[in-house]
């Protein structure tokens, strides 16, 4: 086998915010023609290490090479001169323009000497582009009308109109359905033949296993594992992505249900959004929802809470039929939620910690004329703040936004642990939390659950959720297309369901 | 079921032009007269100065900003304009100070909102007051009369003896910006901006410089729509201008553009907006109206328009949410659903 | 970019900082302000003009309580002059006990509700007349206000065209009802509230300090309050954790509403006639002033002190510009400048402040996450 030329060496990438550590002496070399993966769990320090490349963070220690020559991207724009493109998950495009504007946004082909833009001359262009990545779309079309899946294909067509030498997919697939996954990954070893090199970066380790020629697994923005794809197993990996035994990581028990039923879903439908789900949640159950990206969880999860409609079906809570929308409705019944992104939606980042943790439970300290009573609330704040082991020195006065991302999250479930709750939703529990911080989270929920709570756990971390919960229903497309309990948790046998789009009538075994 | 939604839908999208139809035939059952292209001509000369300060409004809103200091900047620069003359300088020279005061004035807005980065509301309100004030002090708050030669060549004359100029200035000045914005770089630039700036800033395109340009530019045509009013009125007085910012970001509503940016025309969109917003000042004269009740009429023609705008962006916001799953995605899959693709993929 | 360093010239610099992001940054600034201009401008120190620079702030404050009330939740309220104005119209109208034909009789009212012996309640017992006449102000200004609300948060259209049609709209009724004519033969009782003073204090003093401290200790010890901070940080999260939102949205413009009547008041009483022009050109100096005081225009953060230093230093401004003889287009074009400075200042202060907090958490060794 002829020795592949190196096109990209990092070494002893180091990168420090403030004083603590993203990324640690980082090293690997990406050849020319070669497919590297690179996997690890939430807050491995991938996404810093791919801004690094793609020069939106500079590193403090350590030097990239492309080509030999020192690579020290200031911006993005010198990236992608240098001929590095990045797929990222969120899509990147303007859905009010069509997808020629898209692709070609900083780059439009102009009549020679004047401003006007010169659509013949791309047209061409992007109709070989389009095809070759099997999109069959005029590129005319405007982004808002295509489908998440035709829309991720758009964001890979820009990336490749820039005739890039390494691209760099983060997450690719999860809002593609299984023919287009096959496209893609028949694309990417396409574009391998054709000398390109690729950094993949996926946590569905099934495809990294059939895509790679290369395997780095970062954890603790660390390398702790790397080398060619036949020398690693499914279960290598995922050993050297958790690195530590497994069963430290998680609560000893798991959490059984106990006899009342709380929530009940029949039927519950929203047009594009989900169809017919059926589902329940009983007292001490912690019930774990898994999906990929574009699935429909967070927006099941907010269709439950009450804070987006549904057309058809019902929500039963302790047996009361519930009103459609009406939040405040279910937190007095006894529902907590604590939303996928505390930034946006569960924190005031300006305010103190002490106000974030009585902000749902105002109405029930109230003085006369509206006084907020504040000496009744000093002994329940206090027992929930040392409960949940909150890190802070003043709650009254420290602003949420300065404390870490686990102690945030741990204010968010000391928010709703002071409404007493029956009821928990949490959606993605441990983002961008320390893996430290995360194991206490797994040991809240789980003394929640022997205390009597009935938890339902959205999460895309599969590995989690198998290691906290008693059931796992997995969602695709809107659907609830599988179930498993506990004795038949197999990481591949879900995964598979999920993606699995929608199988039809009757085979779906929903509990 | 579908028939009535499709209808909803064509009605949002085309909006202005509906309501634009159903305002005419109304108003021509209503009025005599209606039907006269004398009656046409005067509504469109009346539209021409509002038309190119839509115009000019268009290019900030598509951005998401806004810009309430074009009123004080007509102002200020036919102000200086007329003041000119009277000391002697030639008439052109006059004109190219006055789009130049209006470039400098866009140019101190874009400052503080591109460079020191303040909301463009408060910029824009504070610099409607200094600019007023200024040009009070200019004046000494007396009205600036424009030479009759200025008056009857641009504001009467006609192309062709056919064609007012302050019309054909107008409609230049749209179809100008159309194409800029439909068929040069810097235009599609300006609609990704508006839809997400953090997402046109990784594409690589400059936002700063996106940004100056549109106020720069909205600086320019309120001096232009200056000249153009003023040669039809003959003289600057302390009202002049006064208010117009508002017909102007209404007329560039009404027209289909959205407050949040990335949506909006100016031709036709703000050119159907101007209009139709002068042709009910014009319809309500006729019906002789009473003069105090007009704006309350007006005020609630522009909410009605501004309701249908809210509407519209929330019905946008629900389709872009609606994508979890189509059904002709899922009929798809299902046909090409095999047992290959399981064991293919996840052996 | 490196973070703020407070190194180099030492404690004086950080002196300076601390004092630019303090809360009592606008009261040292008008202090210091008022003792420079006193230089050069003696008549500054005169009693009269002390005496007219309290006088003026009051009207001018209780206004601005409302807008900020509607700052804090993020939004705007741009048509709190024309509330002024209309609230000014129907509480003349109602209590004059004279009018003047020639001058009211264009009025749609006349002869309906209003006549030579001026409004319906021109005639009636003076107590009953002051009580049911301050009544009905506050009722429509809080009405106008609420009806603001309800277009925001239920209908979801945004603030600023709202309350800027809703200017356009209710200052035509004002004129339309008055045929652009001010009404005079108001009774001194009435007007004595914003006119009168007991010694140097005027009456307008008490009724917006008292407000004053009503609307700060609401919105810093209820849970009303609470919840407006909340709304204007982070709407989002605030519905989330069940705060509700909409009618939050409602009870913040019928304040502003209330408010702006409530300034209404004042003036009439101050000019002793009711106008359907009050407070025309007066929103620059409303907004300026609560902006000057440190309240965010974003939402979340602001104070009912703060709007109070931001009126009593835009006052002092302005009073010695007019001290200075300087015409009153110039004084519009200082107003403006200062506006934008303060604005720019706030952005700053803004700025230094966040890094200030990131180089805190970093020494006390506090961890920061990308994603937290």
């Amino acid at each position: 086998m002829v020795e592949r030329e190196e096109i990209l060496r990092l070494e002893g990438i180091t990168k420090l915010f403030f004083n603590i550590c993203a990324l640690k002496n980082v090293t690997f070399t990406l050849k020319k023609g070669e497919i590297l993966s690179l996997i690890g769990e939430n807050g491995a320090g991938k996404s810093t290490m791919m801004n690094v490349i793609g020069g939106v963070i500079q590193p403090e220690e350590g030097s990239m090479t492309l080509h030999g020559k020192l690579y020290t991207p200031q911006r993005t724009i010198d990236a992608k001169n240098a001929g590095i493109a990045f797929i990222h998950q969120e899509l990147n495009l303007f859905n009010n323009l069509s997808i020629i504007d898209n692709v070609y946004i900083n780059s439009f082909a102009r009549y020679p000497g004047t401003p006007f833009i010169k659509k013949s001359a791309m047209r061409e262009n992007i109709r070989k582009l389009l095809d070759s990545i099997d999109l069959h779309v005029s590129p005319d079309m405007m982004v808002e009308k295509l489908s998440p899946g035709e829309r991720q294909l758009v964001e890979i067509a820009k990336a490749l109109s820039g005739n890039p030498e390494i691209i760099i997919f983060d997450e690719p697939t999860t809002s593609l359905t299984t023919r287009e996954t096959r496209k893609l990954f028949a694309l990417i070893k396409k574009l391998r033949e054709q000398g390109k090199s690729i950094i993949y970066i996926s946590h569905i380790l099934a495809d990294v296993h059939e895509l790679s020629d290369q395997i780095v697994v970062l954890r603790d923005g660390v390398v702790v594992d790397t080398g060619k794809k036949e020398d690693f197993s499914m279960n290598r990996m995922i050993v050297s992505m958790v690195g530590r035994d497994i069963k430290q990581m998680y609560p000893a028990e798991r959490p059984v249900a106990q006899a009342k039923k709380l929530l009940e879903i029949e039927n519950l439908s929203q047009p594009g959004i989900i169809k017919n789900i059926s589902m329940h949640v009983d007292a001490g159950e912690i019930v774990g929802i898994f999906g990929l990206m574009g699935s429909g969880r967070s927006e099941l999860a907010n269709i439950i809470f009450g804070l987006d409609p549904y057309a058809e079906g019902m929500i039963r809570y302790m047996n009361v039929k519930l009103s459609k929308q009406d939040p405040i409705d279910r937190i007095k019944r006894g529902f907590a939620f604590v939303t996928e992104n505390r930034r946006e939606e569960g924190l005031l980042m300006e305010f103190p910690v002490y106000d974030n943790i009585t902000l749902a439970v105002l109405r029930d300290y109230k003085k006369a004329f509206g006084f907020i009573d504040n000496a009744k609330l000093q002994k329940p704040v206090a027992e929930t703040v040392s409960e949940l082991r909150i890190k802070c020195s003043a709650i009254k006065k420290n602003q949420v936004k300065g404390l870490s991302g686990g102690n945030q999250q741990k204010v968010v479930l000391c928010k709703w642990l002071l409404t007493k709750p029956s009821f928990l939703m949490v959606d993605e529990p441990t983002r961008g939390i320390d893996v430290g911080s995360k194991s206490e989270i797994y040991n809240i929920l789980n003394d929640f659950a022997k205390a009597g709570m009935g938890t339902l756990v959205i999460s895309s971390e599969l590995e989690e959720l198998i290691g906290i919960c008693n059931r796992i229903l997995v969602l695709s497309k809107g659907e609830i297309v599988g179930s498993f309990n506990s004795n038949n948790f197999d990481r591949e046998v879900i995964l598979g369901a999920a993606f699995r789009q929608n199988i039809s009538n009757g085979a779906t075994n929903i509990v | 079921m579908k028939g009535s939604k499709n209808l909803k839908l064509f009605f949002l999208k085309n909006m202005a032009f509906v309501l634009f139809a159903v305002v005419f035939i109304i108003f021509g059952f209503l009025c005599n007269n209606w039907f006269t292209i004398t009656n046409f001509e005067n509504i469109a000369r009346q539209s021409s100065y509002i038309g190119i300060l839509a115009a000019g409004m268009t290019f900030v809103l598509l951005t998401g900003g806004v810009d309430l200091s074009v009123g004080a900047n007509m102002f200020l620069s036919a102000s200086i304009c007329g003041l000119l003359i009277v000391k002697g300088w030639p008439i052109w020279a006059a004109i190219l100070i006055c789009l130049l005061v209006g470039f400098l004035y866009g140019c101190f807005n874009a400052f503080f909102i591109v460079k020191i980065k303040v909301l463009p509301f408060i910029v824009t309100l504070a610099t409607l007051m200094a600019g007023r004030g200024l040009t009070l002090v200019i004046t000494k708050s007396e009205a600036v009369s424009m030479p009759a030669s200025l008056v009857s060549g641009v504001g009467s004359g006609r192309l062709f003896g056919i064609l007012p100029y302050p019309i054909l200035i107008f409609l230049l000045v749209a179809v100008a910006a159309s194409i800029f914005l439909k068929f040069v770089p810097l235009g599609r630039q300006i609609y990704a901006v508006g839809k997400d700036s953090e997402g046109a800033k990784k594409a690589g395109i400059n936002v700063n410089w996106v940004l100056a340009f549109v106020y720069i530019l909205n600086g320019v045509l309120a001096a232009l729509a200056a000249i153009v009013s003023v040669t039809q009125i003959g003289n600057v007085t302390s009202g002049f201008g006064f208010g117009d910012e508002f017909s102007a970001i209404s007329a560039s509503i009404l027209g289909g553009t959205s407050m949040m940016g990335g949506i909006g025309t100016v031709f036709p969109g703000a050119v159907i907006g101007v209009f139709l917003i002068q042709m009910v000042q014009a319809g309500l004269v006729y019906l002789q109206v009473d003069l105090y009740l007009q704006p309350i009429i007006s005020a609630l023609i522009i909410l009605f328009a501004v309701f249908l705008d809210s509407v519209r962006t929330r019905y946008i916001i629900k389709l872009e949410h609606r994508n979890i799953r189509t059904e002709e995605q899922v009929q798809k899959t299902q046909k090409s659903f095999t047992l290959r693709d399981i064991f293919d993929r996840h052996r | 970019m490196t973070p703020l360093t407070l190194k180099g010239r030492g404690t004086a610099n950080k002196f300076f900082v601390k004092l630019l992001v303090s809360e009592y940054f606008v009261i040292v600034l008008s202090i210091v302000y008022f003792l420079i201009i006193s230089i050069f401008v003696p008549s500054m120190l005169s009693g009269n003009n002390i005496k007219n620079i309290f006088s003026n702030m009051w009207p001018l404050f209780a206004v601005a309580i409302g807008q900020t009330f509607v700052l804090l939740l993020g939004g705007i309220d741009l048509s709190q002059t024309s509330t002024m104005a209309l609230t000014s119209v129907i509480g003349a109208l109602l209590i004059s006990n004279r009018m003047n034909p020639d001058i009211l009789s264009n009025s749609p009212l006349w002869g309906v509700i209003i006549s030579e012996n001026g409004g319906p309640l021109g005639k009636a017992p003076i107590v009953l007349s002051v009580s049911i006449t301050i009544a009905v102000m506050i009722l429509v200004g809080t009405l106008v206000g609420a009806i603001n609300g309800i277009l925001i948060s239920k209908v979801n259209m945004p603030p600023f065209m709202v309350t800027l049609i809703a200017q356009m709209f209710y200052s035509a009724i004002a004129i339309y009802l008055t045929k652009s004519q001010n009404v005079i033969g108001l009774p001194d009782a009435f007007c004595a509230i914003g006119g009168k003073s007991i010694g140097f204090i005027p009456y307008s003093f008490f009724v917006a300090i008292t407000l004053g401290v009503i609307a700060h200790i609401l919105l810093s010890r209820t849970i009303r309050g609470r919840w407006i901070y909340a709304t204007g940080s982070n709407i989002k999260a605030a519905r989330v954790s069940g705060v509700p939102t909409i009618s939050t949205t409602i009870f913040v413009y019928a304040a502003s509403g209330f408010f702006a009547a409530v300034g209404a008041l004042l003036y009439t009483g101050r000019l002793m006639m009711g106008r359907p022009t009050l407070g025309d050109g007066q929103l620059m100096d409303i907004l300026g002033a609560t902006v000057i005081g440190g309240t965010s225009m974003t939402g979340g953060k602001g104070k009912v002190s703060w709007t109070l230093f931001g009126v009593l230093f835009y006052t002092i401004i302005t009073t010695s510009l007019s001290q200075l003889k300087l015409d009153s287009f110039v004084i519009n074009v200082v107003k403006g400048l200062v506006i934008l400075g303060a604005v720019t200042l706030d952005v700053a202060r803004t700025r230094i402040q966040q890094k200030g907090t990131l180089s805190a958490n970093a020494k006390s060794g506090k961890k920061v996450t990308l994603n937290g």
